[in-house]
């Protein structure tokens, strides 16, 4: 059978595309191929194709082209194999309000057939690792986004599936709500479970993934560890905000020329000032505000920051994601930022 | 592509549903699956726990049982004690002597009710769908079919109960089921019948608004001016000669005349003239007949409409 070329490999997808409908090519040939146990990262802002690529590989939207295998059954032709084989976890919060938590659970578990005598078992173990047993008996509407995210999590997993999607699981959370999912997915992890992530946020694809895809406007435009992706940035990023614009050429001049800095920072002009991408930028930034203040440049702003998701499709693609090209979610308020620690 | 293509695709993978379970038992994703294993469910699994999920919710939320039982009740006690007398002599003058206003409008109450949850049917799956539940049952294993009719099965069982709640209310009142606990039977089994289509409806406003309010809104909206011209409240006769010729259109006026005959063991079917049945047959029979054929048109657009719904669920 051809199937048997997928094996051992949780997700092989070659050339596959989607086109709605309407005549939007959301994903225009990708392909993949992530082996089982991999924690694997999608990386992409809004509008991107990360979502609807995600929903192919879980057989909520059929494919218009290409072939994806999925734990080594076709997404079209063996859906419901492929269904019994993964978890799946929406980007909106999927819970049933009017149910318990334990309820909640118990219609997963009994959804994806576990079998009776596994099932009370199962439940408790499962609200046990989201930390919701306290409230296992209590509806889900009266709990707060993180724990329903927990929840959803939890019924995600019932069937102990060997590969579980995320779609921006963390979207929206407080950062604590967020760490304890991030230590729930590495968990389980390492326990041997197969990871495909979505996600906005360089920072949280850096912290949980062994290997990124970056996807852009429907296609893998790289691909590698958070390692290798950061390195096509070139270090940390420096910010210096100046109170007369008409100085940032001289400024420029200065970062470039002063020795502050190793030979190949990059150094661009900004809109209020000017941008400095170098490795260990951080331990000479002192050094360039002495070198602006010697040359009586006033500094209004100074900024040390990690690579953001934008500074990486900067050095991947040569130009800024047009961020605003969108397919009607609302992108302007997550456009990827990520902050230095 | 076309929206054909995915028609096409869920086709596929919904007789893999049904037949695919068999095809490979060698074990192909077995990896990583101690613990707790999968086992498939089958169709009756699948019925089983989505019917107990949505009795469940109704059970929960006393807007659903209460509150759809509420305007209905209202309804017969006030149009009994307010139009009562009048009405009752109208239905006399209008050859239905001995017949009481209570007796008359019982039926038509029931068929409220019915309309009522009904409606209720596509709330429950646009709220469905707004908080992603939906899309989450969608990527299960479990077959759709049953996810589906384990959901309107569960609404059913509403109807029934609260069709009897109605009939024991209204027999406290003072109405007189002539055809006795059959016929009580039968006006359950022509709610039921009369559900069907508003149902459908109410399925096919969610699918295609994807939004409560809209659905709501729209459900109830049909719901006043489709009982008011029919015959629910006053016999055809005393109906504008406007409101007669709608009211032959109207799905209502069947289901109303098909529980009305049971009640009153009369031919009571004035929108059609059929004799050739004899005696309660002459408005059962076209009563049903209409009924279903309703049923199948809309429950066939639902159908289609679901089924594209969710093979293609992204927005």
């Amino acid at each position: 059978m051809e199937e048997t070329a997928g094996r051992g490999a949780a997700i092989d997808a070659d050339g596959v595309e989607l086109t709605y409908s309407d005549g939007t090519e959301a994903v225009k040939g990708i392909d993949l191929e992530v082996p089982e146990g991999e924690f694997f990262g999608f990386l992409g802002p809004n509008g991107a194709g990360k979502t609807t690529t995600i929903k192919t590989f879980a057989t909520l939207l059929s494919p218009t082209g290409g072939r994806i295998t999925v734990n080594g059954f076709d997404v079209q032709r063996e859906a419901r194999k492929v269904r019994e084989s993964i978890g799946y976890m929406a980007q909106e919060t999927s819970v049933d309000l009017e149910l318990t938590a334990r309820e909640n659970v118990r219609f997963a578990a009994q959804a994806y057939g576990v079998p009776r005598d596994r099932r009370a078992d199962r439940i408790d173990e499962l609200l046990d690792l989201v930390d919701l047993a306290d409230v296992a008996d209590k509806r889900a509407d009266e709990f707060s986004g993180g724990m329903k995210k927990r929840l959803d999590v939890a019924t995600a997993l019932v069937h102990d599936p060997p590969l579980v999607f995320l779609d921006e699981p963390t979207t929206g959370l407080d950062p604590k709500a967020r760490n304890k999912l991030w230590d729930y997915f590495q968990r389980i992890n390492e326990e041997g479970t197969t990871l495909f992530l979505t996600t906005q946020y360089l920072e949280e694809a850096d912290a949980l993934c062994d290997r990124l895809a970056v996807i852009l406007d429907g296609e893998i435009v790289a691909e590698g560890s958070p390692m290798e992706l950061k390195r096509q940035v070139g270090g940390e990023i420096l910010d210096v905000d100046l109170a007369d614009s008409d100085e940032r050429e001289r400024a420029a001049e200065i970062a470039r020329e002063s020795g502050v800095f190793e030979s190949d920072a990059d150094v661009t002009v900004s809109d209020d000032g000017i941008s400095v991408t170098a490795e260990r930028a951080r331990e000479h930034g002192t050094d360039l505000l002495v070198a602006l203040r010697d040359a009586d440049i006033t500094v209004t702003g100074f900024n040390i920051r990690a690579p953001t998701l934008d500074d990486v499709f900067l050095a991947i693609t040569g130009e800024r994601p047009d961020l605003d090209r969108d397919d009607g979610d609302d992108a302007t308020a997550t456009t990827a930022e990520v902050t230095a620690e | 592509m076309s929206d054909a293509g995915y028609v096409g695709a869920e086709t596929d993978s919904d007789s893999d549903a049904e037949s695919g379970s068999e095809a490979r038992t060698d074990g192909g994703a077995t990896a990583g699956s101690e613990g707790a294993r999968r086992s498939s469910n089958g169709f009756l699994g699948d019925f089983w726990v989505n019917f107990v999920r949505w009795n469940l919710k109704a059970v929960r939320n006393p807007f659903v049982v209460v509150g759809s039982l509420l305007q209905p009740v209202i309804f017969l006690v006030l149009f009994t004690q307010v139009f009562g007398q009048i009405a009752t002599g109208a239905i006399s003058r209008g050859g239905g002597a001995g017949i009481s206003y209570e007796t008359f409008l019982l039926p038509a109450i029931a068929m409220q009710v019915s309309l009522a949850a009904g409606a209720g049917s596509g709330i429950g799956l646009v709220n469905d769908m707004e908080e992603g539940m939906f899309e989450k049952v969608l990527v299960t294993p479990m077959s759709r079919t049953a996810v589906f009719l384990g959901k309107t099965a569960a609404e059913l069982l509403r109807i029934v109960v609260q069709i009897l709640i109605i009939l024991g209310m209204g027999t406290l009142l003072g109405a007189n089921i002539a055809t006795g606990i059959p016929g009580a039977v039968g006006i359950v089994v022509m709610g039921i019948l009369f559900s069907l289509w508003f149902v459908a409806l109410s399925n096919i406003a969610a699918i295609v608004t994807r939004d409560q309010e809209s659905t709501i809104i729209g459900a109830n909206l049909l719901q006043f001016p489709l009982l008011f011209v029919s015959t629910a409240f006053l016999p055809l006769e005393f109906l504008p000669g406007w409101i007669q010729t709608i009211a032959k259109f109207n799905p209502v006026t069947y289901g109303v005349d098909g529980a009305r005959a049971l009640m009153l063991d009369q031919d009571v079917m004035t929108v059609l003239d059929v004799s050739q049945f004899g005696g309660i047959w002459n408005t059962l029979v076209p009563a049903i007949v209409v009924l279903l054929a309703l049923d199948i048109v809309l429950g066939g657009a639902m159908v289609y409409l679901l089924n594209r719904a969710s093979s293609s669920s992204v927005r």
